[in-house]
């Protein structure tokens, strides 16, 4: 409210001391008005502000392009990390640009109830962050590279994809039982590689998407597709004695303690004492 | 002077010596029938009770009520029958000289005082009972993420071998290990420890004194049983025993000593009576379902519901405050455990999961009504199976050791019953869906885990918050099924074992599996309608656990404090009601079958209807032992050696010692057996009867020092020449106690009885002469028995032995 005070003054003092050039010092002044009140209403945009919010909106649309197309199997931490990085930049340049003296951030945002433009950044950036993306990168540098494990983990990846495909059975036995044979090492190598990765015991929390789903393909194509993974071989027959031993031996416990357990003594019932009894009684003796 | 013939037989029944007297005509037990005895000499019982003369026409039923034929001894393991052995709590505040010294030096200050304590204590309550939980809490946790850890690596380095036996025999061994720890001490130690302790709790409150209850070796007992027997793989929950650590906790910070410890602080020596101290377990229960559950309403409205018979508005507030500070002191402790400190809101803390509020349409309230009707079915057989197994127990597992055996044979049955599940229902998922502490991949693909060992490699708790949580389609229907059927007999085999284990979160369980299951089965039905599993899962826990304790509003604000959702109350309530109706038309809740089992003599809520027509002279117990104003010391140490009684009338001295005539005396007050023991114990009586008494130091401290275990008379060294000696009763009885006269009606008795929490009823005659005794064991054998729409009342047995 004070501002609007100052500016009224400093309109009405203004116009006392000259009267020429009316129409430019209005203009003037309506801007030092808006930049005092919020700039969300402010005609024309400034030139900057408008070029980095169509770079912006190009570079998410590539990014959101990019990360569909790469949606299965997973690629996008792998592939769309310029698109990702760039579109991350432009955000910060239009938050960080500041045109005479009014930053674009301020015309451009909470203006409305909508707030298209962060809304769409977050949504965009959502995917990405629920993917872990960063995991499979070195922050460290300049420019962010595949980080150590990531590259180890693709090379292993690589190497078993390649020796499952490259593996030739008979087509008419349809045996797999030669991929299994040929690649397990190279699978389990890989297997054991992804558990080290994370801490927790299912590794959704921290590690990279691209990773676990390649790791989710794999397996799947192992144990699924190629049934290399046959745990249940024999029937295990001691466990099975062991539970029904182990299942029996309430029953048995009990029905001993049924039949065999020693006859103890049913307890007494407590006479009371009543008034009845003793009317009766003596009613009985004195007869 | 007729001496008369005095054969001391001791009858069969053991506690009540008879002396079988022919000759006397005296009904009132008169004490003295001759001359010589009011000179104070060595003095004679001549009781005419004779517990061998046996009459037929007792038992023919005058007003319709149903007795039972006319038996000598008694199949053990019937509800039917109430033990003697029980006593009740002293609730009625005896106003004698003392006290009203007492109240003449201390003034208003000492008033203030004491309440002032009550909330310092109330806060001591809370906050150790929290602790107490938060101790249990962790130790389970940790303990568990250890065993089923080890026994992960176990199952996964053996499948691959084909050598499943061994992680299975490990995990029989390691069931059966920790059990028969917890088992050792129940059985051996303290065995009023075992099983929840929820019915002990209740007895208390109800005014009964169960012998042992509230005793720091119980507490100890009890929290390391209930962490084996959790960790051991049980099906049992910790909730209960958590409620019974509360209740002894308040039972003994509010005394300012330890008896066990032979440790007197000399605080709060104004609350060591049976008053105060059941006021205090009210709280203290409370506490402890605030910090099993979180939940602070639902604790209070749980010691309305289930416990507490007398019940006011000041202990409401004190009882709130215990549970608010006890939910606060646990959600501190914990959200500090969790790496969270001061974040009290953190959902992590609510105990069965944050539930999201789901909405219902109109339409759904017989759904939910059906769930309440599925929940009393099966609530009422889960109780059916539980009593057979009980009466089993009773009449043929009485040794401790093979109390112990059982128990680690049930650990062995739940881990065979686990791993056989997971063994051949192969119900595989992906990993990364669901939450999975420990995903165990058994025969599944790499990248999959076994769905049902997840469920089984946890705490019972953690099970409930997946079944009530995870998406519709986490589980195949037929492995629910499964499930259900198998825990739903495990929980109910192994409550009430030698274990101190609780049926709240095994219940949960099974109904929230059910639930689940049904919520499944609803959605094959309406395929185009989202069914939400969550809500009919919670409805489910809520409608099995309300079948099988019957408890509606304390469990609705429970599981609506565990859930932090309040806009469920609803569907919630009904389904709780339905639950517990149906379930009544079987039969009892478990708490009363298991109260009933062991034969407490508990007051319902309300006197037996239709039973205006009984009154107080067939009620009371006829012959009364009565001591006189001023009483002879050795007769006094004859007649607590001779009886069990435990509140003796004090009486005028006869006008005239005609043995011919039954005669009543007029009643001067009444007198407990504790306060005599006491007196004796002090030595406070005169070798004169006629010497002043003021010469005697005595306030009320003597009588709290004792409190509450009181020497037994046995004990007591009484020379011979001290028998002569003279007691004179009148500044120590209660002067004014309740009396009613003998027209009185059984519900006028009841109403009496309950409402003001009466030990000793004096019966009395017109002229105010003491014609009878009613004591709590002569009201509660009138019980209401419903069953398939019918009802009625019967008469119950006594017995001692049980």
């Amino acid at each position: 409210m004070n501002s609007y005070y100052h500016v009224f003054l400093l309109l009405f003092f203004h116009s006392n001391l000259m009267k020429a050039d009316t129409l430019n010092y209005v203009q003037k002044h309506v801007e030092v008005l808006l930049s005092k009140t919020g700039s969300c209403y402010m005609t024309p945009l400034p030139q900057e502000c408008s070029s980095v919010l169509n770079d912006f909106a190009d570079y998410a649309s590539n990014f959101t392009k990019c990360s569909i197309l790469n949606a299965r199997p997973i690629r996008i931490c792998e592939n769309c990390i310029d698109h990702y990085l760039s579109f991350r930049n432009k955000y910060q340049e239009l938050l960080s640009t500041v045109v005479n003296g009014t930053s674009c951030k301020s015309i451009f945002m909470s203006c409305d109830r909508l707030d298209a433009i962060l809304e769409y950044h977050d949504n965009i950036l959502s995917i990405w962050d629920k993917g872990h993306c960063d995991a499979c990168y070195n922050w460290s540098t300049d420019v962010p590279k595949l980080s150590n494990e990531t590259i180890h983990f693709i090379e292993l990846f690589n190497g078993t994809m390649a020796c499952i495909n490259n593996t030739h059975i008979d087509p008419s036995l349809n045996d797999t039982q030669v991929i299994c044979d040929n690649c397990m090492k190279s699978y389990l190598k890989l297997d054991n590689y992804y558990k080290t990765l994370s801490a927790d015991a299912i590794g959704v929390d921290s590690i990279c998407m691209d990773i676990v789903d390649s790791m989710n393909a794999t397996r799947s194509i192992w144990s699924k597709t190629l049934n290399c993974c046959r745990i249940r071989k024999t029937p295990e027959v001691i466990f099975l004695v062991c539970t029904g031993v182990i299942s029996l031996l309430p029953i048995f416990y009990y029905l001993v303690l049924r039949y065999f357990s020693p006859i103890r003594d049913l307890p007494n019932v407590l006479k009371q004492s009543r008034f009845k009894q003793t009317i009766l009684r003596s009613l009985g003796r004195s007869n | 002077m007729s001496h008369l013939s005095h054969s001391s037989t001791s009858v069969a029944d053991g506690t009540v010596s008879s002396i079988s007297n022919i000759e006397t005509t005296s009904d009132t037990a008169q004490l003295l029938s001759n001359e010589e005895a009011s000179t104070s000499n060595y003095t004679q019982l001549n009781k005419s009770v004779n517990f061998e003369d046996s009459d037929d026409d007792e038992f023919h039923g005058s007003h319709g009520i149903r007795r039972r034929q006319p038996q000598q001894k008694i199949e053990p393991g019937s509800m039917n029958v109430l033990s003697a052995k029980y006593e009740s709590l002293d609730y009625d505040t005896c106003e004698n000289h003392l006290l009203l010294d007492e109240e003449r030096k201390r003034g208003y200050a000492y008033i203030v005082w004491k309440d002032m304590a009550r909330w310092f204590i109330i806060l001591l309550i809370g906050i150790i009972t929290a602790l107490i939980a938060f101790i249990i809490d962790i130790c389970i946790e940790e303990f568990s993420n250890i065993k089923y850890r080890e026994l992960k690596k176990s199952v996964d380095k053996y499948v691959v071998q084909d050598k499943l036996y061994i992680p299975y025999l490990l995990w029989v061994l390691s069931n059966i290990c920790i059990v028969f720890i917890g088992s050792m001490l129940v059985a051996y130690v303290e065995p009023v420890a075992a099983g929840s302790g929820i019915p002990q709790v209740k007895c208390y409150l109800n005014g009964v004194k169960v012998p042992r209850v509230v005793r720091i070796k119980t507490l100890i007992v009890k929290a390391i049983g209930v962490i084996t027997a959790v960790v051991g793989g049980l099906a049992g929950g910790k909730e209960g025993p958590m409620i019974h650590s509360g209740a002894v906790v308040a039972a003994g910070i509010s005394q300012g000593k330890s008896t066990t410890f032979n440790n007197d602080f000399k605080i709060f020596q104004y609350f060591r009576e049976d008053h105060e101290k059941r006021d205090f377990v009210s709280a203290g229960a409370a506490a402890g379902v605030s910090a099993a559950f979180g939940a602070p309403i639902g604790g209070v409205l749980f010691s309305l519901e289930e416990g507490t018979s007398f019940w006011n508005q000041a202990l409401t507030w004190r009882t709130f405050f215990g549970t608010v500070v006890s939910t606060f002191t646990l959600n501190c402790a914990l959200s500090a455990y969790h790496g969270r400190a001061g974040e009290l809101s953190f959902p992590g803390l609510l105990n069965l999961g944050k539930m999201e509020p789901f909405p219902f349409q109109f339409y759904e309230l017989p759904v939910f009504m059906f769930f309440g009707v599925v929940g009393g079915l099966l609530g009422a057989l889960w109780n059916y199976i539980n009593y057979r197994l009980a009466v089993f127990r009773i009449r043929y597992i009485g040794t401790p050791w093979l109390r112990v055996v059982e128990a680690c044979l049930v650990a062995a049955a739940s881990a065979t019953c686990g791993f056989l599940m997971m063994f051949l229902l192969n119900d595989c998922r992906p990993l990364g869906e669901d939450p999975t502490k420990v995903p165990l991949q058994l025969f599944c693909a790499d990248g999959e885990y076994n769905a049902l060992a997840a469920i089984w490699f946890q705490t019972p708790e953690a099970s409930v918050r997946s079944f009530l949580h995870d998406p519709i389609g986490s589980y195949k229907p037929w492995s629910i099924l499964t499930f259900v059927v198998c825990y739903f007999l495990l929980s109910a085999w192994t409550f009430g074992l030698a274990v101190s284990s609780g049926l709240f979160i095994p219940n949960l369980l099974t109904g929230a599996a059910w639930g689940r299951l049904l919520a499944i089965v609803i959605q094959a039905m309406l395929p185009s309608n989202t069914i939400n599993p969550a809500k009919y899962a919670l409805i489910g826990a809520a409608a099995q656990l309300g079948g099988v304790v019957r408890m509606t509003i304390s469990l609705t604000v429970i599981i609506i404090e565990t859930t932090g959702q309040i806009s469920n109350a609803l569907p919630i309530i009904i389904t709780l009601v339905v639950a517990k109706w149906t379930g009544d038309f079987f039969n009892e809740g478990i708490y009363d079958i298991h109260i009933q089992l062991a034969g407490v003599p508990l007051l319902p809520w309300e006197p037996p209807p239709l039973a205006h027509n009984i009154y107080a002279s067939e009620v009371m117990s006829h012959p009364v032992f009565t001591l006189r104003t001023v009483e002879n010391v050795g007769h006094v140490v004859e007649l607590l050696k001779l009886v069990s009684y435990n509140g003796f009338p004090v009486v005028d001295p006869p006008l005239a010692d005609d043995v011919e005539v039954t005669t009543y005396k007029r009643l001067r007050g009444m007198i407990l057996r504790s306060q005599l023991i006491v007196l004796i114990q002090n030595k406070i009586y005169n070798e004169n009867a006629n010497t002043t008494w003021s010469n005697f130091n005595v306030d009320m401290n003597m009588f709290r020092k004792e409190y509450p275990r009181y020497p037994s008379i046995d004990k007591l060294d009484v020379a011979e020449w001290e028998k002569t000696c003279t007691i004179d009763l009148r500044p120590f009885m209660n002067p004014s106690p309740y009396t009613l006269p003998h027209r009185a009606s059984l519900p006028r008795l009841f109403r009496l009885f309950r409402a003001l929490g009466l030990r000793h009823l004096p019966i009395v005659n017109d002229v105010n002469e003491v014609v009878g005794m009613v004591t709590r064991k002569d009201i509660a054998r009138y019980r209401v028995w419903r069953h398939r729409g019918h009802m009625g009342m019967e008469e119950l047995i006594l017995s001692s032995e049980i």
